[in-house]
Protein backbone atom coordinates (compact mmCIF):
# COMPACT_ATOMS: atom_id res chain seq x y z
CA UNK A 1 0.00 0.00 0.00
CA UNK A 2 0.98 3.18 -0.57
CA UNK A 3 1.71 6.58 1.39
CA UNK A 4 0.44 9.47 0.06
CA UNK A 5 1.73 12.99 0.37
CA UNK A 6 -0.28 16.05 1.31
CA UNK A 7 0.11 19.60 1.94
CA UNK A 8 -2.17 19.10 5.20
CA UNK A 9 -1.78 19.91 8.71
CA UNK A 10 -1.38 17.09 10.92
CA UNK A 11 -4.54 18.46 12.89
CA UNK A 12 -6.41 17.88 9.16
CA UNK A 13 -4.48 13.89 8.78
CA UNK A 14 -5.82 13.04 12.50
CA UNK A 15 -9.58 13.78 11.99
CA UNK A 16 -11.31 10.92 10.95
CA UNK A 17 -14.36 13.04 8.87
CA UNK A 18 -11.56 15.33 6.87
CA UNK A 19 -12.88 15.12 3.47
CA UNK A 20 -9.60 15.17 2.25
CA UNK A 21 -9.45 11.70 3.07
CA UNK A 22 -11.92 10.72 0.84
CA UNK A 23 -9.52 11.50 -2.48
CA UNK A 24 -6.59 9.08 -0.95
CA UNK A 25 -6.56 6.23 -2.45
CA UNK A 26 -7.95 3.27 -0.24
CA UNK A 27 -6.72 -0.30 0.25
CA UNK A 28 -10.05 -3.14 1.02
CA UNK A 29 -8.17 -5.60 3.27
CA UNK A 30 -9.47 -9.10 4.02
CA UNK A 31 -8.86 -9.96 7.55
CA UNK A 32 -8.84 -13.47 8.73
CA UNK A 33 -9.03 -14.65 12.72
CA UNK A 34 -5.80 -15.41 14.60
CA UNK A 35 -4.66 -18.98 14.68
CA UNK A 36 -6.11 -20.42 17.69
CA UNK A 37 -3.19 -22.47 18.46
CA UNK A 38 -0.72 -19.86 18.48
CA UNK A 39 -2.86 -18.19 21.75
CA UNK A 40 -0.22 -18.56 24.31
CA UNK A 41 -2.74 -19.28 27.32
CA UNK A 42 -4.09 -22.84 27.53
CA UNK A 43 -7.54 -21.43 29.04
CA UNK A 44 -7.70 -19.33 25.94
CA UNK A 45 -7.81 -22.41 23.84
CA UNK A 46 -9.85 -24.67 25.37
CA UNK A 47 -12.65 -21.66 26.11
CA UNK A 48 -12.57 -20.84 22.33
CA UNK A 49 -12.46 -24.02 20.79
CA UNK A 50 -14.95 -24.05 17.89
CA UNK A 51 -15.68 -20.54 18.40
CA UNK A 52 -15.44 -18.12 15.41
CA UNK A 53 -12.59 -15.68 16.16
CA UNK A 54 -12.12 -12.75 14.07
CA UNK A 55 -15.68 -10.77 14.25
CA UNK A 56 -14.38 -7.73 11.14
CA UNK A 57 -13.57 -9.47 8.08
CA UNK A 58 -13.02 -6.12 6.22
CA UNK A 59 -11.13 -3.63 6.84
CA UNK A 60 -10.30 -0.22 4.73
CA UNK A 61 -7.36 1.48 5.15
CA UNK A 62 -5.73 4.61 3.57
CA UNK A 63 -2.29 6.31 4.40
CA UNK A 64 -0.83 9.93 4.30
CA UNK A 65 1.86 11.85 5.09
CA UNK A 66 3.17 15.40 4.94
CA UNK A 67 6.66 14.98 5.62
CA UNK A 68 6.31 15.72 9.25
CA UNK A 69 4.15 12.66 10.50
CA UNK A 70 2.34 10.14 8.39
CA UNK A 71 -1.14 8.86 9.15
CA UNK A 72 -3.02 5.74 8.50
CA UNK A 73 -6.98 5.63 8.45
CA UNK A 74 -8.93 2.86 9.38
CA UNK A 75 -12.74 2.30 8.66
CA UNK A 76 -14.55 -1.06 9.38
CA UNK A 77 -18.38 -1.80 9.34
CA UNK A 78 -19.10 -2.70 13.54
CA UNK A 79 -23.03 -2.29 14.49
CA UNK A 80 -21.98 -2.58 17.86
CA UNK A 81 -20.05 0.83 19.61
CA UNK A 82 -18.27 -0.39 22.53
CA UNK A 83 -16.86 2.66 24.15
CA UNK A 84 -16.09 0.94 27.03
CA UNK A 85 -16.79 -2.85 29.25
CA UNK A 86 -20.05 -2.18 29.69
CA UNK A 87 -22.11 -3.99 32.16
CA UNK A 88 -19.00 -6.36 32.50
CA UNK A 89 -20.02 -8.46 29.47
CA UNK A 90 -18.34 -6.62 26.58
CA UNK A 91 -15.04 -5.28 26.16
CA UNK A 92 -13.79 -2.12 24.52
CA UNK A 93 -13.38 -2.28 20.53
CA UNK A 94 -9.69 -1.75 19.74
CA UNK A 95 -7.39 -1.23 16.80
CA UNK A 96 -3.70 -1.42 15.84
CA UNK A 97 -1.04 -0.72 13.24
CA UNK A 98 1.88 -3.01 13.34
CA UNK A 99 5.03 -3.01 12.27
CA UNK A 100 8.35 -5.19 12.56
CA UNK A 101 11.27 -3.82 14.50
CA UNK A 102 13.43 -5.86 12.67
CA UNK A 103 12.53 -6.45 9.47
CA UNK A 104 12.23 -10.39 9.11
CA UNK A 105 10.00 -10.36 12.24
CA UNK A 106 7.18 -12.66 11.95
CA UNK A 107 4.01 -11.30 12.34
CA UNK A 108 1.31 -14.01 13.57
CA UNK A 109 3.29 -14.72 16.59
CA UNK A 110 3.83 -10.73 17.17
CA UNK A 111 7.35 -10.99 16.89
CA UNK A 112 10.07 -13.38 18.32
CA UNK A 113 12.61 -12.75 20.92
CA UNK A 114 14.73 -11.54 18.61
CA UNK A 115 12.87 -9.40 16.19
CA UNK A 116 10.51 -7.84 17.75
CA UNK A 117 7.45 -5.60 16.34
CA UNK A 118 5.71 -2.40 17.83
CA UNK A 119 2.51 -1.96 17.28
CA UNK A 120 0.06 1.62 17.51
CA UNK A 121 -2.71 0.99 19.69
CA UNK A 122 -5.99 2.59 19.89
CA UNK A 123 -8.59 1.31 22.38
CA UNK A 124 -12.55 2.48 22.08
CA UNK A 125 -12.43 3.41 25.81
CA UNK A 126 -9.49 6.19 25.66
CA UNK A 127 -10.18 9.75 25.54
CA UNK A 128 -9.33 11.38 22.51
CA UNK A 129 -6.47 13.67 24.34
CA UNK A 130 -4.96 10.35 25.17
CA UNK A 131 -1.99 9.24 23.04
CA UNK A 132 -2.36 5.89 21.33
CA UNK A 133 -0.50 3.76 23.53
CA UNK A 134 2.72 1.91 21.34
CA UNK A 135 3.53 -1.92 22.55
CA UNK A 136 6.42 -3.50 22.14
CA UNK A 137 5.95 -7.68 21.59
CA UNK A 138 8.88 -9.99 21.26
CA UNK A 139 6.06 -12.77 20.80
CA UNK A 140 2.32 -13.48 21.55
CA UNK A 141 1.30 -12.11 24.97
CA UNK A 142 4.66 -10.39 25.55
CA UNK A 143 3.16 -7.17 24.64
CA UNK A 144 4.70 -4.12 27.19
CA UNK A 145 4.52 -0.28 26.78
CA UNK A 146 7.46 1.35 25.01
CA UNK A 147 8.96 3.85 26.87
CA UNK A 148 7.62 6.61 25.45
CA UNK A 149 4.46 6.90 22.89
CA UNK A 150 4.98 9.55 19.91
CA UNK A 151 1.32 8.17 18.69
CA UNK A 152 -1.92 9.72 18.71
CA UNK A 153 -5.16 8.21 17.70
CA UNK A 154 -8.54 10.16 16.74
CA UNK A 155 -11.93 8.10 16.39
CA UNK A 156 -15.52 8.48 15.70
CA UNK A 157 -18.38 6.15 15.04
CA UNK A 158 -20.69 6.87 12.93
CA UNK A 159 -23.97 4.85 11.13
CA UNK A 160 -22.42 1.55 12.21
CA UNK A 161 -18.59 2.17 10.71
CA UNK A 162 -15.88 3.26 13.09
CA UNK A 163 -13.30 5.54 11.53
CA UNK A 164 -9.82 5.25 13.35
CA UNK A 165 -7.20 7.66 12.75
CA UNK A 166 -3.36 6.94 13.65
CA UNK A 167 -0.47 9.34 13.23
CA UNK A 168 3.38 9.69 14.10
CA UNK A 169 6.14 11.72 13.39
CA UNK A 170 8.17 10.07 10.67
CA UNK A 171 11.23 11.04 12.17
CA UNK A 172 10.87 9.04 15.19
CA UNK A 173 14.88 9.47 16.45
CA UNK A 174 15.68 6.19 17.02
CA UNK A 175 11.76 5.48 18.79
CA UNK A 176 9.94 2.60 17.84
CA UNK A 177 9.23 1.82 13.41
CA UNK A 178 11.63 3.37 11.18
CA UNK A 179 9.49 5.59 8.49
CA UNK A 180 10.96 8.04 5.69
CA UNK A 181 9.75 8.78 2.25
CA UNK A 182 11.29 6.68 -0.28
CA UNK A 183 12.18 3.97 1.87
CA UNK A 184 9.96 0.74 1.99
CA UNK A 185 8.55 -0.57 4.59
CA UNK A 186 6.29 -3.32 6.36
CA UNK A 187 3.02 -2.71 8.00
CA UNK A 188 -0.07 -4.80 9.28
CA UNK A 189 -3.42 -4.29 10.97
CA UNK A 190 -5.53 -5.86 13.83
CA UNK A 191 -9.18 -4.95 14.53
CA UNK A 192 -10.61 -5.96 17.69
CA UNK A 193 -14.69 -6.28 18.10
CA UNK A 194 -15.58 -5.54 21.96
CA UNK A 195 -19.35 -7.44 21.87
CA UNK A 196 -17.86 -10.23 20.09
CA UNK A 197 -15.46 -10.93 23.51
CA UNK A 198 -12.55 -10.00 21.49
CA UNK A 199 -9.43 -8.40 23.32
CA UNK A 200 -5.61 -9.89 23.54
CA UNK A 201 -4.51 -11.99 20.90
CA UNK A 202 -8.52 -12.83 19.70
CA UNK A 203 -8.88 -10.51 17.16
CA UNK A 204 -9.12 -9.86 13.38
CA UNK A 205 -5.09 -9.26 11.89
CA UNK A 206 -4.44 -8.75 7.52
CA UNK A 207 -2.44 -12.17 7.91
CA UNK A 208 0.60 -10.92 6.22
CA UNK A 209 2.62 -8.09 6.01
CA UNK A 210 1.95 -5.45 3.72
CA UNK A 211 4.70 -3.70 1.93
CA UNK A 212 4.37 0.52 2.58
CA UNK A 213 5.29 2.30 0.19
CA UNK A 214 5.89 6.07 1.63
CA UNK A 215 5.80 9.03 -1.43
CA UNK B 1 9.54 -32.13 67.43
CA UNK B 2 8.15 -29.18 69.16
CA UNK B 3 8.81 -26.29 66.81
CA UNK B 4 6.42 -23.69 69.28
CA UNK B 5 9.29 -21.25 68.74
CA UNK B 6 9.50 -19.54 64.83
CA UNK B 7 7.15 -21.26 63.42
CA UNK B 8 7.78 -21.63 59.65
CA UNK B 9 7.06 -18.98 57.16
CA UNK B 10 9.33 -18.50 54.35
CA UNK B 11 11.06 -20.27 50.97
CA UNK B 12 8.74 -22.80 49.94
CA UNK B 13 6.14 -22.60 51.92
CA UNK B 14 1.81 -22.12 51.33
CA UNK B 15 -0.09 -19.57 53.67
CA UNK B 16 -3.64 -21.10 54.48
CA UNK B 17 -6.93 -20.28 56.29
CA UNK B 18 -9.23 -22.35 58.03
CA UNK B 19 -12.61 -20.71 58.96
CA UNK B 20 -14.66 -22.32 61.36
CA UNK B 21 -18.27 -21.74 60.14
CA UNK B 22 -19.50 -23.72 63.63
CA UNK B 23 -18.18 -19.55 65.10
CA UNK B 24 -19.03 -17.31 62.33
CA UNK B 25 -21.71 -15.03 63.15
CA UNK B 26 -21.84 -12.85 60.42
CA UNK B 27 -20.65 -10.10 61.18
CA UNK B 28 -18.62 -8.70 58.28
CA UNK B 29 -15.61 -7.58 60.37
CA UNK B 30 -13.43 -9.49 58.39
CA UNK B 31 -15.33 -7.76 54.96
CA UNK B 32 -15.28 -4.43 56.53
CA UNK B 33 -11.43 -4.42 57.60
CA UNK B 34 -10.58 -6.01 54.36
CA UNK B 35 -12.56 -3.14 52.42
CA UNK B 36 -11.33 0.25 54.61
CA UNK B 37 -7.40 -1.63 54.05
CA UNK B 38 -7.65 -2.40 49.96
CA UNK B 39 -10.49 -1.19 47.73
CA UNK B 40 -11.10 2.90 49.07
CA UNK B 41 -9.51 3.60 45.50
CA UNK B 42 -11.66 4.72 42.88
CA UNK B 43 -13.15 1.94 40.79
CA UNK B 44 -13.29 -0.39 43.42
CA UNK B 45 -16.21 0.73 45.07
CA UNK B 46 -18.25 -2.13 44.17
CA UNK B 47 -14.92 -4.80 44.92
CA UNK B 48 -15.31 -6.89 48.49
CA UNK B 49 -12.40 -9.08 48.12
CA UNK B 50 -13.78 -10.36 51.82
CA UNK B 51 -17.51 -11.05 51.81
CA UNK B 52 -19.49 -13.12 54.18
CA UNK B 53 -22.81 -15.01 53.03
CA UNK B 54 -25.79 -16.68 54.49
CA UNK B 55 -25.47 -20.40 52.68
CA UNK B 56 -28.50 -22.13 51.87
CA UNK B 57 -27.96 -18.96 49.45
CA UNK B 58 -26.93 -17.71 45.52
CA UNK B 59 -23.87 -15.64 46.60
CA UNK B 60 -21.61 -12.98 45.32
CA UNK B 61 -21.32 -12.29 42.66
CA UNK B 62 -25.01 -13.96 41.98
CA UNK B 63 -25.28 -17.76 41.36
CA UNK B 64 -21.53 -17.47 41.04
CA UNK B 65 -21.70 -21.68 41.41
CA UNK B 66 -22.83 -21.82 37.86
CA UNK B 67 -20.75 -19.72 35.71
CA UNK B 68 -18.12 -22.62 35.14
CA UNK B 69 -14.50 -21.96 35.09
CA UNK B 70 -11.68 -24.36 37.22
CA UNK B 71 -10.13 -27.59 36.32
CA UNK B 72 -11.77 -30.54 34.85
CA UNK B 73 -9.15 -33.60 34.68
CA UNK B 74 -6.50 -30.97 34.75
CA UNK B 75 -8.16 -29.23 31.58
CA UNK B 76 -8.79 -25.39 32.60
CA UNK B 77 -13.21 -24.89 32.03
CA UNK B 78 -14.49 -22.20 30.49
CA UNK B 79 -16.34 -20.21 32.36
CA UNK B 80 -17.97 -16.85 32.02
CA UNK B 81 -17.31 -13.50 33.74
CA UNK B 82 -20.07 -11.37 36.00
CA UNK B 83 -21.97 -8.92 34.82
CA UNK B 84 -22.14 -5.59 37.12
CA UNK B 85 -25.39 -6.43 38.21
CA UNK B 86 -24.45 -9.95 39.01
CA UNK B 87 -22.12 -8.02 41.27
CA UNK B 88 -24.08 -5.62 42.45
CA UNK B 89 -22.54 -3.18 45.33
CA UNK B 90 -21.05 0.03 45.17
CA UNK B 91 -24.16 2.10 45.26
CA UNK B 92 -24.07 5.84 45.86
CA UNK B 93 -26.56 6.75 48.49
CA UNK B 94 -28.14 10.38 49.07
CA UNK B 95 -25.78 11.56 52.11
CA UNK B 96 -26.17 14.90 50.51
CA UNK B 97 -30.06 15.15 51.10
CA UNK B 98 -30.53 13.34 54.21
CA UNK B 99 -27.26 13.90 55.87
CA UNK B 100 -27.12 18.08 54.78
CA UNK B 101 -29.85 19.07 52.98
CA UNK B 102 -32.45 19.41 55.57
CA UNK B 103 -34.59 17.18 55.00
CA UNK B 104 -33.20 14.61 57.56
CA UNK B 105 -36.51 13.96 58.88
CA UNK B 106 -38.65 13.65 55.60
CA UNK B 107 -36.25 11.39 53.44
CA UNK B 108 -34.60 8.58 54.13
CA UNK B 109 -31.48 7.34 52.85
CA UNK B 110 -31.98 4.99 49.10
CA UNK B 111 -29.34 4.51 46.87
CA UNK B 112 -29.43 6.90 44.39
CA UNK B 113 -30.06 5.76 40.51
CA UNK B 114 -30.99 2.24 38.67
CA UNK B 115 -32.66 0.44 41.84
CA UNK B 116 -30.32 -2.09 42.70
CA UNK B 117 -31.24 -5.99 42.53
CA UNK B 118 -28.25 -7.83 44.26
CA UNK B 119 -25.57 -7.11 46.39
CA UNK B 120 -22.65 -8.33 48.13
CA UNK B 121 -25.15 -9.65 51.05
CA UNK B 122 -28.22 -9.38 49.83
CA UNK B 123 -30.02 -13.40 50.80
CA UNK B 124 -28.81 -12.56 54.41
CA UNK B 125 -30.22 -14.69 56.84
CA UNK B 126 -33.27 -15.89 54.50
CA UNK B 127 -31.46 -19.85 54.11
CA UNK B 128 -33.81 -22.57 53.98
CA UNK B 129 -35.91 -25.28 55.26
CA UNK B 130 -39.37 -24.72 57.41
CA UNK B 131 -40.16 -23.56 60.73
CA UNK B 132 -39.24 -24.52 63.05
CA UNK B 133 -36.38 -26.55 61.20
CA UNK B 134 -35.22 -23.76 59.06
CA UNK B 135 -31.61 -23.31 58.73
CA UNK B 136 -28.77 -21.13 57.44
CA UNK B 137 -25.19 -20.85 58.33
CA UNK B 138 -22.53 -17.81 57.34
CA UNK B 139 -19.39 -18.46 54.71
CA UNK B 140 -17.31 -16.49 54.95
CA UNK B 141 -14.86 -16.03 51.20
CA UNK B 142 -12.24 -14.51 49.68
CA UNK B 143 -9.38 -15.35 47.16
CA UNK B 144 -8.57 -19.03 48.01
CA UNK B 145 -5.06 -18.47 46.75
CA UNK B 146 -5.21 -22.11 45.30
CA UNK B 147 -2.23 -24.68 44.81
CA UNK B 148 -3.48 -24.59 41.66
CA UNK B 149 -4.38 -21.36 40.35
CA UNK B 150 -6.36 -21.34 37.37
CA UNK B 151 -6.45 -17.82 37.19
CA UNK B 152 -2.65 -17.84 36.70
CA UNK B 153 -2.71 -20.56 33.87
CA UNK B 154 -5.37 -18.14 32.22
CA UNK B 155 -3.24 -14.91 31.36
CA UNK B 156 -2.24 -15.01 28.29
CA UNK B 157 0.34 -11.98 29.40
CA UNK B 158 1.80 -13.63 32.31
CA UNK B 159 0.91 -10.84 34.27
CA UNK B 160 -0.25 -13.18 37.75
CA UNK B 161 2.25 -15.03 39.28
CA UNK B 162 2.37 -17.78 42.86
CA UNK B 163 4.81 -16.68 45.13
CA UNK B 164 7.45 -19.02 46.01
CA UNK B 165 7.85 -18.50 49.67
CA UNK B 166 4.22 -18.44 50.44
CA UNK B 167 2.24 -19.46 47.80
CA UNK B 168 -0.15 -16.14 47.61
CA UNK B 169 -1.63 -15.25 44.09
CA UNK B 170 -0.20 -11.99 42.88
CA UNK B 171 -1.04 -10.09 39.85
CA UNK B 172 1.67 -7.64 38.26
CA UNK B 173 -0.99 -4.76 38.02
CA UNK B 174 1.83 -2.94 35.26
CA UNK B 175 1.13 -6.18 33.31
CA UNK B 176 -2.33 -6.75 33.56
CA UNK B 177 -4.48 -4.61 30.63
CA UNK B 178 -7.88 -5.61 31.88
CA UNK B 179 -8.75 -8.74 29.57
CA UNK B 180 -10.25 -10.67 32.22
CA UNK B 181 -9.56 -14.14 31.39
CA UNK B 182 -8.46 -14.46 34.57
CA UNK B 183 -11.68 -13.60 35.99
CA UNK B 184 -13.49 -16.31 33.58
CA UNK B 185 -11.20 -18.99 34.92
CA UNK B 186 -11.87 -18.65 37.74
CA UNK B 187 -14.10 -20.89 39.34
CA UNK B 188 -14.96 -18.60 42.61
CA UNK B 189 -15.12 -14.94 41.13
CA UNK B 190 -13.09 -13.63 43.55
CA UNK B 191 -11.66 -11.38 40.82
CA UNK B 192 -12.80 -8.02 40.87
CA UNK B 193 -12.91 -5.88 37.35
CA UNK B 194 -11.81 -1.97 38.50
CA UNK B 195 -14.11 -0.29 35.54
CA UNK B 196 -12.48 2.76 35.97
CA UNK B 197 -8.16 1.51 35.79
CA UNK B 198 -9.40 -1.06 33.59
CA UNK B 199 -7.12 -3.73 35.46
CA UNK B 200 -8.53 -6.76 37.32
CA UNK B 201 -8.23 -7.17 41.25
CA UNK B 202 -8.51 -9.28 44.00
CA UNK B 203 -7.38 -10.24 47.54
CA UNK B 204 -3.51 -10.13 47.82
CA UNK B 205 -3.85 -12.13 51.40
CA UNK B 206 -2.50 -8.67 52.77
CA UNK B 207 1.30 -9.71 51.68
CA UNK B 208 2.50 -6.51 53.32
CA UNK B 209 1.28 -7.55 56.53
CA UNK B 210 2.37 -11.11 56.22
CA UNK B 211 6.09 -9.70 55.48
CA UNK B 212 5.99 -7.90 58.55
CA UNK B 213 4.56 -11.08 60.97
CA UNK B 214 0.98 -9.25 61.07
CA UNK B 215 -1.95 -11.57 60.25
CA UNK B 216 -4.73 -10.31 57.21
CA UNK B 217 -6.75 -7.47 58.60
CA UNK B 218 -9.92 -10.23 57.89
CA UNK B 219 -8.18 -12.67 60.12
CA UNK B 220 -6.94 -10.56 63.17
CA UNK B 221 -9.98 -8.56 63.15
CA UNK B 222 -12.74 -11.36 63.64
CA UNK B 223 -14.49 -10.93 67.10
CA UNK B 224 -15.46 -13.81 67.08
CA UNK B 225 -12.21 -16.25 67.13
CA UNK B 226 -13.56 -17.89 63.88
CA UNK B 227 -10.90 -17.79 61.62
CA UNK B 228 -7.01 -19.65 62.21
CA UNK B 229 -3.73 -18.78 59.86
CA UNK B 230 -0.77 -19.95 58.94
CA UNK B 231 1.29 -22.40 56.75
CA UNK B 232 0.10 -25.96 55.77
CA UNK B 233 3.70 -26.99 56.42
CA UNK B 234 3.64 -25.98 60.10
CA UNK B 235 2.97 -29.11 61.75
CA UNK B 236 2.38 -27.97 64.65
CA UNK B 237 0.10 -25.19 63.99
CA UNK B 238 -3.42 -25.35 64.15
CA UNK B 239 -4.30 -24.80 59.88
CA UNK B 240 -2.22 -27.60 59.49
CA UNK B 241 -3.38 -30.01 62.46
CA UNK B 242 -7.65 -28.86 61.22
CA UNK B 243 -6.73 -29.72 58.15
CA UNK B 244 -4.08 -32.37 57.78
CA UNK B 245 -4.53 -33.76 61.12
CA UNK B 246 -7.95 -33.80 61.93
CA UNK B 247 -9.01 -33.30 58.37
CA UNK B 248 -12.18 -31.65 59.62
CA UNK B 249 -11.60 -28.16 57.55
CA UNK B 250 -12.35 -28.78 53.88
CA UNK B 251 -11.78 -26.69 50.91
CA UNK B 252 -15.16 -24.96 49.40
CA UNK B 253 -16.15 -27.04 46.37
CA UNK B 254 -13.27 -29.32 45.79
CA UNK B 255 -14.46 -30.65 42.39
CA UNK B 256 -13.53 -27.19 40.93
CA UNK B 257 -9.60 -28.56 40.79
CA UNK B 258 -7.96 -25.62 42.01
CA UNK B 259 -7.07 -26.65 45.33
CA UNK B 260 -7.56 -24.02 47.40
CA UNK B 261 -5.79 -23.06 50.70
CA UNK B 262 -8.64 -20.99 52.47
CA UNK B 263 -10.54 -24.59 54.21
CA UNK B 264 -13.87 -24.65 56.15
CA UNK B 265 -14.81 -26.51 59.00
CA UNK B 266 -18.40 -27.32 58.42
CA UNK B 267 -21.23 -26.29 60.07
CA UNK B 268 -23.26 -28.99 62.09
CA UNK B 269 -26.16 -26.81 63.14
CA UNK B 270 -28.94 -27.20 66.07
CA UNK B 271 -30.86 -30.21 66.18
CA UNK B 272 -34.34 -30.95 64.65
CA UNK B 273 -37.70 -30.20 66.47
CA UNK B 274 -40.29 -32.74 65.88
CA UNK B 275 -43.77 -31.52 65.69
CA UNK B 276 -44.44 -32.43 69.30
CA UNK B 277 -41.27 -30.05 69.68
CA UNK B 278 -38.83 -32.80 70.79
CA UNK B 279 -35.60 -33.03 69.86
CA UNK B 280 -34.81 -35.30 66.21
CA UNK B 281 -31.37 -36.23 67.04
CA UNK B 282 -30.99 -38.45 64.17
CA UNK B 283 -31.85 -35.84 61.18
CA UNK B 284 -29.22 -33.06 60.82
CA UNK B 285 -30.86 -30.56 60.53
CA UNK B 286 -28.60 -28.41 57.51
CA UNK B 287 -29.02 -31.63 55.29
CA UNK B 288 -26.07 -33.53 54.77
CA UNK B 289 -26.36 -33.79 50.78
CA UNK B 290 -25.97 -29.84 51.36
CA UNK B 291 -23.05 -29.99 52.66
CA UNK B 292 -21.86 -32.62 50.01
CA UNK B 293 -22.46 -30.26 47.46
CA UNK B 294 -20.37 -27.62 49.44
CA UNK B 295 -17.23 -29.64 50.66
CA UNK B 296 -17.36 -32.78 48.43
CA UNK B 297 -18.21 -36.22 50.40
CA UNK B 298 -15.43 -35.72 53.05
CA UNK B 299 -17.63 -33.74 54.81
CA UNK B 300 -19.19 -36.55 56.27
CA UNK B 301 -16.35 -38.40 57.83
CA UNK B 302 -15.62 -34.53 59.19
CA UNK B 303 -18.29 -33.83 60.94
CA UNK B 304 -18.04 -37.40 62.34
CA UNK B 305 -15.02 -36.70 63.88
CA UNK B 306 -16.41 -33.58 65.13
CA UNK B 307 -19.40 -34.96 66.95
CA UNK B 308 -17.28 -37.54 68.41
CA UNK B 309 -14.53 -35.28 69.50
CA UNK B 310 -17.64 -32.69 71.27
CA UNK B 311 -19.30 -36.46 72.74
CA UNK B 312 -15.93 -36.81 74.48
CA UNK B 313 -15.91 -33.52 75.73
CA UNK B 314 -19.10 -33.54 76.91
CA UNK B 315 -18.56 -36.64 78.87
CA UNK B 316 -15.27 -35.15 80.96
CA UNK B 317 -12.75 -36.53 77.90
CA UNK B 318 -10.07 -34.11 76.79
CA UNK B 319 -9.70 -33.63 73.09
CA UNK B 320 -6.79 -31.53 71.32
CA UNK B 321 -9.81 -30.85 68.44
CA UNK B 322 -11.94 -29.08 70.74
CA UNK B 323 -9.65 -27.24 72.74
CA UNK B 324 -8.20 -26.17 69.02
CA UNK B 325 -11.16 -24.83 68.43
CA UNK B 326 -12.50 -23.28 71.06
CA UNK B 327 -9.31 -20.95 70.50
CA UNK B 328 -8.40 -20.33 74.20
CA UNK B 329 -5.71 -18.61 73.07
CA UNK B 330 -6.51 -15.51 70.53
CA UNK B 331 -2.59 -15.18 69.23
CA UNK B 332 -2.11 -18.85 68.68
CA UNK B 333 -4.73 -18.45 65.80
CA UNK B 334 -2.38 -17.18 64.23
CA UNK B 335 1.24 -17.43 65.13
CA UNK B 336 4.01 -16.45 63.94
CA UNK B 337 1.60 -13.90 62.29
CA UNK B 338 1.13 -11.85 65.54
CA UNK B 339 2.69 -9.05 65.47
CA UNK B 340 0.37 -5.81 66.54
CA UNK B 341 0.07 -3.65 63.59
CA UNK B 342 -0.12 -0.94 65.85
CA UNK B 343 3.49 -1.53 66.68
CA UNK B 344 4.38 -0.98 62.79
CA UNK B 345 5.77 2.27 61.08
CA UNK B 346 3.26 1.73 57.99
CA UNK B 347 5.11 3.92 55.08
Amino acid sequence: MRAVKLQLATRTLLNPAAQQWAKVPAEEMTLGGTPLHQQPSRYVRTAWAGKPLGAVRLLKVQAAHNSKDIAFRLEWADPTENRDHGDGSVFPDAAGVLFPLNGDAPLESMGSADAPVIAWYWRASMADEDDAQELIARGAGSAEQAPKSLSQARARWLEGRWEVVFARPLEANGNGARLAAGKPAKVAFAVWEGSSQERAGIKSFSKRWQELEIQ
Amino acid sequence: MAKTNGRKNGAGHQVAMVFDLNKCIGCQTCSVACKVLWTREEGADYQWWCTVNTQPGRGHPRDYEAMGGGYREGVPQPGRRPTREEWGGGWDFNYDEVLYGGKGQSVFLHPVGEEPKWGPNWDEDQGAGEYPNAYFFYMPRLCNHCTKPVCVEACPRGAMYKREEDGIVLRDESRCRGYQFCLEACPYKKVYFNFVRQVSQQCIMCFPRLEQNVAPACVRQCPGRAVWFGTLDDEEGPVAKLVRKWEVALPLHPEYGTEPNVFYIPPIGPARLNDDLSFDEETPRIPDEYLEGLFGPRVHSALQTLKAEMAKTRDGGKSELMDTLIAYWWRDMFKPYDRDPAEIQWT
